[in-house]
């Protein structure tokens, strides 16, 4: 067996390779994504995880992959989205494409991650607050589609279905402006 | 842009998708369910233990996530090695300040580093706060079907759009 951390930073590497190269580590092009004129980084990762719930389902049909789902909090869940979102959308970056994004040698991206190094540690000062009065009251609990549709398959399906159709619109909506421009 | 749209170095958003959707498998096959906003604990947890150990023992956020000698630290790291090495060999040389933001907000380093900053800190509490980020709760969580992936998702992209609208204005809708 390969350690985690030799598996972990491989992992990485052909990870960060394949964001920056799709362009997902560049601000311009993730803020024109935002503003509707270029649909591609947003098909892109809806592609990605459409694929990604289909794979996992062959992976479940063969082996046992260990999964963590996390639970959803209707209230934590939705500021913590906010709060990222006006974030992302300010600036461009997450929290993974800012790793890549730096080694790309943007200097931008470093002082994201620099601010997101702070951020971490903050919630970690008020995890014990935070987390009783905003995750716990709301939370419903560890819910998949599996659930909702009695089964992983059905789910996956929904699921991969259900992106198809988002990355149809995302086509639709966006791209006219880049055209019309 | 402009250019860019006749003839782009970038990879087409199909057999990106299909690229990453397998390393996302192969994650999933041999570690678990990647996530990148917690590497940002494990290194923050690795920092705090040189200067205040008990400081990070009594906090129940670095409890839960593993230090540096983690997979998710090393993922985090081969993701910054992997962004070097994509750079290295791609023809667009980077920027440090956005065309778009360039356009909206002038060529003041200064000013894009410091809301560089200020995002980076509001995406990683907002991730902290939610358990994971754009990779480790929207893709990890909705690839396992979790609602609590596709609900931040969904949020997330509707919360980034309307701030990229109020963020640049007009400028938006100009070439870029």
């Amino acid at each position: 067996m390969i350690p985690n951390i030799w598996l972990g930073l491989f992992s990485g590497i052909a990870f960060g390779f394949v964001i920056q190269r799709v362009g997902a580590t560049n601000p311009n092009k993730m803020a024109r994504a935002h503003l509707m004129m270029d649909p591609e980084i947003p098909r892109f990762m809806v592609l990605t995880v459409a694929l990604s719930a289909l794979g996992l389902l062959g992976l479940q049909a063969t082996g046992e992959p260990r999964t963590v789902i996390l639970p959803t909090s209707i209230v934590a869940t939705g500021i913590a989205a906010i709060i990222f979102g006006i974030g992302w959308g300010l600036i461009g970056y997450c929290p993974g494409t800012c790793w890549a994004a730096a080694g790309e040698g943007r200097m931008d991206a470093v002082f994201t991650l620099l601010g997101g190094l702070v951020g971490t540690a903050v919630f970690a000062q008020l995890h014990e607050v935070l987390v009783p009065i905003l995750y716990l009251p709301t939370s419903i609990g560890p819910l998949t589609l599996s659930d909702w549709f009695g089964n992983r398959a059905v789910g996956a399906w929904v699921l991969a279905v259900g992106f198809a159709i988002c990355i149809w619109v995302i086509g639709k909506l966006w791209g006219c402006h880049g055209l019309s421009d | 842009m402009r250019e860019q749209n006749k003839q782009t170095p970038y990879w087409n958003w199909i057999s990106a998708a299909v690229a990453l959707a397998g390393i996302i498998v192969f994650i999933f096959a041999t570690f678990g369910p990647p996530a990148s906003s917690s590497g940002f604990v494990s290194t923050v947890k690795g920092l705090l233990q040189i200067v205040a150990p008990d400081y990070v023992e009594s906090k129940a956020h670095y409890r839960m996530i593993p230090g540096p000698g983690s997979w998710l630290m090393t993922f985090v790291l081969g993701m910054a090695i992997g962004g070097f090495l994509a750079g290295r060999t791609f023809k667009i040389p980077v920027r440090d300040v956005p065309e778009i933001w360039e356009k909206r907000f002038g060529p003041s380093k200064i000013r894009r580093f410091s809301a560089a900053f200020i995002g980076g800190f509001l995406i990683l509490f907002g991730s902290r706060l939610a358990g994971g980020c754009t990779l480790g709760l929207f893709i990890s969580g909705s690839t396992q079907l979790a609602i609590s992936g596709l609900y931040f998702g969904a949020v997330i992209f509707g919360t980034a759009m309307l701030t990229s609208r109020i963020v640049y204005g007009k400028t938006g809708k100009e070439k870029t």
